[in-house]
């Protein structure tokens, strides 16, 4: 009679699909990455031993993690079954017992992964090389900083699945040689707007590193709310924030810096000027132009306006002086400075400003390029590199950048430019010969699509309609229309989040998993292990797991399809 | 330096101005004064000259003592209401609210006042707080409407300093519901939601008066209802084992709906959205997984219940018929939306049955139907349908069949013509998901279908009645904001519900004039309110505007 079983060679090829899905779960996808077929089990008493001479508090912090994550991830495989069928195969696996972690070559001194994190961009070391052997026993994780081992932590991470008891991976030997093919790659959030309380942004940067994101972005401050307390400069928090309680304190911004640190994230604060700064009125009435003028339309973008009146010196020399103040608190060799949407009515009609212009004979750029090159070189002092935003909306405000390579050619080179207007904005900071960090509103900026916030305008849209998808934000081409010998100004990108429509109840749901798109853009870069282009469809099954695994940790990252879908690769594709 | 005096004048002005009610949905009629009040610490809730009071009153009660001492929501002014805290320490103290029922009124429980047939529920209640701090009252003619009044009462109360009080006594409130639907569908097939998000989003809609759950409970991608007698459907088609509503869990949700004035009408979607039907029953499902899916439905998987097949058509009688004793509600969706006629054109067997018999697609879908809604009927049901039911196909329907329209508002006049009783349901005004972006693979210039984005501003200047004479507007139910959950899970339900489902909630509680701009000019602070406050009772809402803004009513207005 007919056995019902099928035969064993047919179970065989079963589990060779089953190997192809899973492989293809890391995010970001590494640039080396070679797997075979053989099962392994985490063994119960797995171990990750730290072979570094002196080994930092951050990085034996980080080994423990992990080694919780693995513990705790219990992962089903996506797949139908969510992997239940995997028992049979693992049943009398080999078995992982230890994870070596070691610096390659001979490292003078060991530094801590929060120091290596800090570094100026461009030297860094965040490359490793992990090794999995198909006979179980001992994995190797090897980098030239502990920064690297802790990007391979990262990785192996995520190797593992959870079924019953068994903790395993399906396709051992394993071997990884991987680093990023950007030096930054970050994420804005606005805490000014609404304000989001230190454990959102400690939750925000775990998953950021989860990503291999190594930017926090942080837009402190803004017209609306200034919840950053600056050592001597305390009344702004005080009358500008929206509370007592909604407010960064030294001792919160040093905490989030290191916690950030530690997780391989520098933090490169914002304080936004001349523009978006109204509320600074509260405590310094003097230093701010057209304070809350009516209608708001004619003097800002959005309520309320004001802005600093840069032309004034004393507002010069106060700004320069809390701008230091504030950048003695963050430790990152970047400072941005914003310069977007500078609006020049509220400047015609401030009398102040007029009567300075005239009685000095600047023109209202001429007084800007003052401002900016008085303010830069305040921060340059302290050993800061000046970012700036690109600004198309304005005639201004494309000068920012002007400005700099105009005044002083020398400083210009290190300037680093955001673009955000538009992702064509590009070729314009590349014709400056400026470094640029890619922000286009039109691929990722993470509050688009979710309707107008202004009041009484029932029609009205999202200005950067429509919403900006995963598939949408993971399709940017970071070269553009650069020419090659442009292509090394990009330094990488980052995804966005404006926060008029968001606060802490909707943080995780907005930003996760589609941030993910772009650490991968600029972590992988064009082409995947094998060579082929970077594509959404390869694309989509390791970003669901990825987001299945963040949801174990606690991110309440969005479903980006039905489950069905999740657990049929390729079934809910457009032409599938 | 202002004199004295002029400083107190210029506060007691500034507090009369700024927002001090912050009432969702609007009361019918709302008369209140200038007196502060606050509430005393030994502040209690009385029902007990309602003779026999039911345990879900008694239980409302309590909930509602417990919101009042837990809300603690700052008035959103500049300084959050700081500057209250003088005028509120010599008020008068507020120390009890009466509940009592009108002469000859039953104390039926809530949940069976709430499951009562939409027209047949009794809301209304009348509300009132004296300004010399005597005891407050609400009267009503059931205890559904007493509740309605609690939900009113928990609203009027903000807290500075550790006192709880209100600025605007005397207040008296005659409030009844303009229609008698007003509705949130949840989608809990295409993702799951455990019942714990069920409940959570069952209190926030009770507290914007919201009185039909619609549950659209299964779908072609995941059946997780266990259905006695059918229970193969959930152990094959849900998407795990602990991603099922057994029959208890199905009781528990029905229940406390009902003790919070909210009926569940459960919604099984035929002959379309049924594809997952086919991993227990593969006979009773044409094109089951066909590919490319897009010839054969609007989203995978494909998938229709083989609606020519009289087997067919028995086993899904009986199944509607096992589904509806879960539930006690009059009300019974059978959906019928998006049926795909390719898929049966390409259905050996749907073409030998047709041929055998001699019908049409058509009449054999009028067969189908008539056969599955006498199912229900005989059970006491009132059949609901998707539109094409009556726009889009020639079906036979009871007179008394309930129409949601959701393709689009314009198709309400058409609906209505045909002399159904209709809910608004449009996609174009009403649709959560609308906005998320494509989700189907492989497409990364995709976007949301129904795009843009439904901002609560558009839901709430949605009218009605628009292009209906005066008979065609009796026909009108009520709506329902709806959430298709592609895109949505347990991770992001809150804040893409709420605040914006409560825009409709007050469309038709409240009715507003139907001048858009003027209503929402006076919408706008109270709904940020309501925000704030679902905040402090744990739902996270979504910020509609920056704080800035919310605390200063019209400042971001447009023309601001």
């Amino acid at each position: 009679m007919l056995s019902s079983r099928p035969p064993h060679s047919f179970l065989a090829l079963l589990y060779v699909v089953t190997c192809m899905q899973s492989v293809l779960c890391l995010w970001p996808i590494p640039r080396s990455l070679q797997t075979g077929s053989t099962p392994l089990t985490l063994s119960g008493s797995f171990s990750i031993d730290i072979q570094v001479p002196n080994a930092p508090g951050d990085l034996q912090e980080a080994a423990a993690r992990t080694h919780s994550y693995l513990k705790t991830d219990q992962l089903g495989r996506l797949a139908v079954g969510r992997g239940a069928s995997d028992a049979a195969v693992l049943h009398g696996a080999k078995q992982l017992n230890s994870l070596h972690l070691t610096l390659a070559g001979s490292v003078s001194k060991v530094q801590s992964i929060s120091s290596e994190a800090i570094l100026p961009l461009g030297s860094r070391s965040e490359e490793y090389m992990l090794s999995i052997p198909s006979t179980g026993g001992t994995a190797t994780l090897s980098a030239n900083s502990t920064l690297g081992l802790f990007r391979g932590l990262t990785t192996f991470e995520q190797l593992w699945y959870t079924t019953g008891e068994t903790i395993y991976t399906l396709e051992a030997p394993i071997h990884i040689v991987d680093s990023p093919a950007f030096p930054y790659r970050g994420l804005m959030l606005d805490t000014a707007r609404n304000f989001f309380p230190v454990s959102d942004i400690k939750r925000t940067l775990d998953a950021m590193s989860w990503t291999k994101i190594n930017q926090f972005h942080w837009h402190i401050t803004d017209s609306q709310s200034f919840p950053l307390e600056i050592p001597g400069f305390t009344e702004i928090a005080e009358k500008g924030a929206y509370s007592s309680s909604s407010v960064f304190s030294p001792s919160d911004v040093s905490d989030i810096v290191s916690y950030a640190g530690a997780r391989g994230i520098d933090v490169v604060v914002e304080i936004d000027t001349p523009g978006h700064t109204a509320i600074i009125y509260e405590s310094h009435p003097e230093h701010v132009a057209c304070f809350d003028a009516s209608p708001w339309a004619t003097y800002a973008n959005e309520p309320m306006a004001g802005q600093l009146r840069f032309a004034s010196p004393a507002t010069t020399n106060f700004t320069t002086s809390f701008l230091e103040a504030t950048a003695k608190m963050f430790p990152s060799s970047l400072f941005s400075t914003g310069g977007d949407e500078v609006n020049v009515p509220c400047y015609d009609q401030d009398e102040e400003t007029q009567q300075i212009l005239n009685s000095t004979g600047q023109s209202l750029l001429e007084a800007l390029q003052t401002f900016v090159d008085t303010a830069h070189g305040g921060l340059k002092k302290l050993g800061k590199t000046p970012v700036v935003w690109e600004d198309g909306s304005t005639e201004l405000v494309s000068i920012g950048a002007d400005l700099i390579l105009d005044h002083n050619v020398t400083v210009a080179n290190d300037t680093v430019v955001m673009v955000w207007s538009s992702s064509e904005a590009a070729v314009g900071v590349a014709a400056l010969n400026l470094h640029m960090v890619h922000g286009p509103s039109d691929y990722f900026y993470l509050d688009c699509g979710a309707g107008e916030w202004i009041g009484a305008d029932p029609d009205g849209n999202s200005w950067c309609d429509p919403f900006k998808t995963w598939q949408r934000s993971y399709t940017f081409d970071p070269f553009l229309d650069l020419t090659a010998s442009q292509q090394h100004l990009v330094l990488g990108g980052e995804q966005l989040l404006w926060t008029e429509q968001s606060g802490p109840q909707n943080l995780d749901s907005i930003v996760w998993p589609r941030a993910a798109s772009s650490a991968e853009v600029f972590w992988t870069g064009a082409t995947l292990p094998d060579g082929s282009p970077r594509n959404v469809s390869s694309a989509l099954p390791r970003l669901h797991d990825l987001r299945f695994r963040m949801v174990q940790r606690g991110i309440n990252a969005i479903p980006l399809q039905p489950l069905w879908c999740a657990l049929r690769p390729g079934a809910c594709d457009l032409t599938a | 330096m202002f004199p004295k005096s002029t400083l107190v004048v210029f506060a007691t002005l500034l507090t009369v101005f700024a927002p001090v009610d912050a009432l969702w949905p609007q009361p019918r009629s709302l008369q209140t004064g200038t007196t502060p009040l606050r509430l005393s610490s030994g502040f209690d809730i009385s029902a007990s000259s309602i003779h026999n009071a039911p345990t879900d009153l008694q239980q409302a009660v309590q909930d509602a003592k417990t919101l009042i001492q837990t809300d603690k929501l700052q008035r959103l002014v500049v300084g959050r209401g700081s500057g209250d805290a003088a005028v509120v320490q010599k008020a008068h103290t507020l120390s009890k609210l009466t509940l009592s029922l009108g002469k000859g009124a039953i104390a039926n429980s809530i949940t069976s006042e709430s499951q009562k047939a939409p027209e047949a529920r009794d809301e209304a209640y009348t509300l009132t707080v004296p300004s010399d701090g005597t005891g407050a009252t609400i009267t009503a003619n059931s205890t559904l409407g007493l509740f309605r009044g609690l939900t009113t009462f928990t609203q009027l109360f903000y807290e500075t300093g550790g006192t709880t009080y209100l600025l605007n006594a005397p207040i008296h409130i005659e409030d009844s519901p303009a229609y008698p639907w007003r509705g949130l569908l949840l989608d809990t097939s295409r993702n799951f939601f455990p019942v714990d998000a069920v409940k959570h989003t069952l209190d926030a809609m009770s507290w914007n008066k919201m009185n039909q759950f619609h549950w659209h409970i299964v779908d072609s991608q995941s059946f997780p209802l266990q259905v006695p007698g059918y229970t193969d459907l959930a152990a094959k088609g849900a998407y795990d084992s602990q991603s099922v509503y057994s029959p208890q869990d199905v009781a528990d949700v029905v229940s406390y709906a009902g003790a919070r004035g909210i009926d569940v009408m459960v919604e099984i979607d035929t002959p379309g959205h049924t594809a997952v039907i086919s991993q227990a029953h593969p006979e009773h499902i044409a094109c089951a997984e066909a590919t490319p899916w897009a010839s054969f439905a609007n989203e995978p998987p494909a998938g229709q219940l083989r609606l020519a097949s009289n087997a067919t058509i028995a086993y899904t009688a009986g199944l509607l018929t096992a589904v509806s004793k879960m539930f006690p509600s009059t009300l019974f969706s059978t959906g019928g939306d998006e049926i795909n006629a390719n898929c049966y054109a390409q259905d050996v067997e749907t073409q030998q049955a047709l041929n055998a018999t001699g019908k049409t697609f058509e009449q054999a879908l009028d067969t189908f139907t008539q056969a599955t809604h006498k199912a229900l009927i005989a059970e006491g049901k009132t059949p609901v349908v998707w539109e094409e039911m009556v726009l889009a196909h020639n079906v036979t329907l009871s007179n008394n069949t309930l129409v949601l329209v959701w393709i689009s508002s314009d198709d309400v006049k058409a609906v209505a013509e045909k002399g159904f009783k209709l809910i608004h349901a449009a996609s174009d005004y009403f649709y959560l998901d609308c906005g998320g972006g494509g989700w189907v693979g492989e497409n990364p210039d995709g976007n949301s279908w129904c795009d843009p984005f439904k901002t609560w501003q558009h839901s709430y200047s949605f009218d009605p009645t628009a292009n209906l004479t005066a008979d065609e507007a009796k026909l009108v139910m009520g709506g329902q904001h709806l959430l298709w959950t592609e895109q949505s899970g347990p991770q992001n339900l809150d804040p893409i519900v709420w605040p914006r489902a409560s825009s409709s909630a007050e469309l038709w509680w409240s009715a507003p004039s139907g001048n858009a701009s003027a209503d929402l000019d006076t919408a706008l602070p109270r709904l940020h309110e309501m925000s704030y406050r679902m905040r402090q009772r744990g739902v996270d809402t979504i910020s509609l505007q920056p704080e800035w803004c919310a605390i200063r009513p019209g400042a971001c207005d447009l023309t601001a």
